[in-house]
């Protein structure tokens, strides 16, 4: 299920835009995030900071 | 937004080689970046990454290296054609970060010592570049013939690449400015 919490900048503490969704292929044995057997990866969400230009991603 | 915030855009150098001619061409770009208003940038040399090769991708992801990647607002890879490819070590490189370069511009630079300037490289990193997140523009830069096109101390012997370089470079920053404006202000809704 979709995170729908916003983002905040840790650098700023505003606000961040989600401005990207993108499926990753990881078969990195130490990466523990589960591939989604019908996309053959996961979705990772992409968010940037609208005040310092940071950026940030987690597992959507 | 903080007004006035300096683009970075930080050249590659995808060759590892003894005696690569691509050491000029990238010399020369991150030069001419230099004298543009509002632009920082940086020449990056992947022989000079500390990556190890007993792994790939993420895993091996190098904290400076990452930094400035996740700083850049766009990139320039130069990168010379062997055997109509990139380097193995330039693959390695890019592919140890990825949300570092999501929705970010990228300009190519294909160099060559025959008469095609890099274009076979350049299309085979395309599909690369896309696939990591990265936005090419339309323009590229081509040194054919680099042998010719500098001395052996690096020096420009064909002033026409200026030009080539001023309008690859117009292109990368419009892209660039307008790729941190989505990045920071267009929400996917």
């Amino acid at each position: 299920m979709a995170n729908t919490d916003k983002m905040i900048c840790p650098n700023c503490r505003v606000e961040m835009n989600h401005h990207c969704d993108k499926i990753v292929y990881n078969l990195d044995t130490h990466d523990a995030r589960k591939t989604e057997p019908d996309r053959g990866g996961f979705i990772e969400e992409f968010h940037s900071c609208p005040k310092c230009g940071g950026g940030a991603s987690r597992h959507g | 937004m903080e007004p006035n915030r300096n683009l970075f855009i930080p050249v590659i150098l995808g060759t590892a080689r003894m005696g690569r001619m691509s050491l000029h061409a990238a010399r020369l770009v991150t030069e001419e970046l230099g004298k543009c208003g509002g632009v920082e940038t940086d020449l990056i040399d992947i022989a000079k990454l500390p990556l190890p090769t007993n792994d790939a991708g993420e895993a091996i992801k190098q904290a400076d290296f990452s930094a400035k990647m996740s700083k850049a607002d766009a990139l320039v890879v130069v990168s010379p054609e062997y055997n109509h490819g990139y380097s193995g070590l330039l693959k390695h490189v890019l592919d140890s970060c990825l949300k570092e370069y999501i929705h970010k511009a990228v300009g190519i630079v294909g160099v060559s010592a025959g008469p095609f300037g890099g274009t076979r490289v350049i299309q085979n990193l395309l599909p690369v570049m896309r696939e990591i997140g990265l936005v090419t523009i339309f323009w590229d830069v081509n040194f054919s013939s680099v042998q010719k096109a500098f001395a052996g101390d690096g020096r420009l012997l064909d002033e026409s690449y200026i030009r080539r370089i001023d309008k690859f470079l117009k292109e990368l920053i419009w892209m660039a400015k307008t790729l941190r404006h989505g990045r920071e202000q267009v929400s996917l809704g």
